[in-house]
């Protein structure tokens, strides 16, 4: 399984709020928070192929722009799936994973998981938890964390295999 | 291993996480905490550690001149027992669902019932208040207190033990007769504890809990072990992505906070300090620029690493790191769920407390001095500050090279493995996805 992430400036290792106005950009390789998701994916024959990073005041700014950008920058690059996040309880990236995430999947045979938390986030959530999988995580700091990712991974598994999921996400998802 | 250790570490660290006393502890001592830091700096400023401070400001402003300063530092310092009482009955209320005001008012009376009113003053009993029962000494009847009122109002309001206002009355004289009956029931109940301490052997409630609990605690928690066991767990539980202090403050920070109290009552009064093992020990002599001491492994990065990807991070997060904020490198490096940083990122800060216990066990550098300085305060200053000794900033430095030396060969391996994976991904194709023309 071919994953491509999106990520924010801080989880991509490219600094801290400070840097939110960081443009779109991506590498093909497993930047910052992404290569602890790389070396679970590694366990199971799948790799994360791409990283696209985005600061959070720059997607404000241009929503639609990186939205149709990311859209079809996944579409020419192919992925099995689009992983976004995992946002922790950061509610701008949350808002951006969750955005992007519904536009790929509305706009392109892409399939799509999102991975948020619950705190600062009920809104987003409520906004999002009916037209995309969103995989229920701790905070940052929180509890669960490798449960969480474990649980993110096995859902992008089984949409890339297009199986039924519908009792994972009424039991992991929101 | 990090499945088996996850496994042993989350329950436990989930049912402390979500404790609602514990939690409410946690919060209730930060509610009181910017009371600390901002006389913490009146306290600071009339006692600066230059030798002859004293004299010129009395010199220019008059002998006065430190009580100025004294009157601020003492309305908090003299007053924390209370000021707990204050903050964890609020945070416990709100926890609790209830009207965290009101809580937090029935608290503080309870409190206040339980302290004695008399002094001996020659042959004469006079109705005082001794400051000996509301600071530092009543910090551990302030805590029980305002968990166990609460726990009373909260048992009086689920009953509806409440006086019901007709329709059209304001909400808030509607709001205070529903306080009314549950009020007096957690006065009553401490009424009577009062008097069933006042026939016994301890007299008042105070002397029973300083004797039976205050003191035994802080002797177990003012040692080296005892530090240890914090450093080191607060930093195992972060390598797993759980904020770590967040946890072990839950258990710790009564303990911490009673022995810093002391201290900056001691320094206050220029008395000895009595305590090694402080809240300042902690903050300032075991850990540097945040959780992990990660101010070490920003250096590395720096100086040492040629990963793109590394000496970037480095490079955006040594300004931050500096002050103490350790997030781009926690999940940008990342140090969580990363078990080559996880085992220099516990070794590091235990290394230090173990250093540090030491130096301040042998009397090298006199012990802090209570004063809580701002968590951002760079190491070096913060060491001074805290001690009035420049041999404080000098030990900061040493334990900040050790852990360089300590974190070199593990961030190297991590440098090794993002240097292959980026000449890797040069020689396939370009790494960099360019995002302008599509």
């Amino acid at each position: 399984m071919k994953v491509i992430i999106l990520l924010d400036q801080i989880q991509a290792g490219l600094g801290g709020k400070e840097k939110a106005s960081t443009e779109l950009g991506g590498k093909k390789l497993a930047m910052g928070a992404a290569d602890t998701i790389d070396k679970t994916l590694k366990k199971k024959d799948s790799s994360i192929m791409a990283t696209f990073f985005c600061g959070t005041e720059f997607y404000e700014a241009n929503k639609d722009i990186v939205q149709g950008k990311i859209t079809r920058m996944c579409q020419k690059m192919q992925p099995d799936v689009l992983l976004v996040g995992p946002t922790y309880d950061y509610s701008d990236f949350a808002r951006m994973a969750c955005e992007v995430g519904y536009a790929v999947e509305s706009n392109s045979e892409i399939p799509v998981v999102a991975m948020v938390a619950q705190e600062k986030n009920a809104d987003i959530i409520s906004e999002y938890k009916d037209k995309l999988n969103i995989v229920k995580m701790p905070k940052k700091g929180g509890t669960g964390l490798s449960d969480s990712i474990d649980r993110g991974i096995e859902l992008c598994a089984k949409k890339v295999k297009k199986e039924d999921t519908t009792e994972f996400v009424t039991k992991y998802c929101f | 291993m990090q499945k088996k250790f996850e496994q042993i570490l989350m329950p436990v660290a989930t049912k402390l996480a979500n404790n609602v006393v514990l939690r409410s502890l946690r919060d209730g001592f930060l509610i009181i905490t910017p009371l600390i830091i901002v006389t913490s700096i009146f306290l600071l400023i009339g006692n600066f550690p230059i030798p002859g401070w004293a004299d010129f400001w009395t010199g220019i402003l008059g002998p006065q001149w430190t009580e100025w300063f004294s009157a601020v530092s003492d309305s908090v310092f003299s007053f924390t027992g209370l000021l707990a009482c204050f903050g964890i009955s609020y945070a416990y209320g709100k926890n609790r669902g209830l009207r965290a005001v009101h809580a937090s008012a029935v608290a503080i009376v309870s409190f206040l019932i339980m302290t004695p009113t008399t002094v001996e003053v020659g042959k004469k009993t006079v109705g005082a208040v001794q400051t000996i029962y509301l600071g530092p000494n009543g910090i551990f009847l302030g805590l029980f207190t305002a968990l166990v009122s609460v726990e009373l109002f909260r048992f009086a309001i689920k009953r509806n033990w409440t006086i019901k206002m007709p329709d059209g009355v304001p909400p808030a004289v509607s709001e205070s007769f529903d306080a009314l009956l549950p009020s007096g029931f957690v006065i009553l109940a401490f009424f009577l504890v009062r008097i069933i301490f006042s026939l016994t052997d301890f007299g008042t409630a105070y002397n029973f809990i300083y004797t039976m609990l205050q003191a035994p605690l802080k002797n177990v928690g003012n040692s080296l072990p005892s530090v240890l066991l914090y450093n080191f767990l607060a930093s195992l539980l972060w390598c797993f992505g759980i904020n770590g202090p967040t946890i072990t403050n839950s258990v710790w920070s009564p303990i911490f906070f009673v022995l810093t109290q002391d201290n900056l009552k001691a320094f206050q009064s220029g008395h000895a300090l009595p305590h090694i093992y402080t809240q300042q020990f902690i903050d300032i002599f075991t850990t540097y620029g945040g959780g992990g001491s990660t101010l070490s492994l920003l250096i590395v990065m720096l100086f040492v690493c040629r990963s793109k990807r590394i000496k970037e991070l480095g490079k955006l997060a040594i300004v931050p790191g500096i002050f103490g904020i350790n997030e781009p490198l926690i999940f940008g490096l990342p140090v969580v769920l990363n078990p080559i940083i996880a085992i220099p990122f516990i070794i590091v800060p235990v290394v230090n407390t173990l250093i540090s216990g030491i130096v301040f066990s042998l009397h090298w550098i006199p012990y802090t001095n209570g004063v809580m300085l701002p968590w951002t305060t760079p190491p070096l200053i913060s060491g001074w500050l805290s001690t009035g000794s420049w041999l404080a900033s000098l030990l900061q430095l040493f334990e900040l090279v050790l852990g360089v030396l300590i974190y070199y060969p593990f961030v190297k391996m991590l440098d090794k493995q993002y240097l292959n994976e980026e000449a890797a991904a040069e020689e396939a194709e370009d790494v960099d996805i360019d995002f302008s023309n599509i």
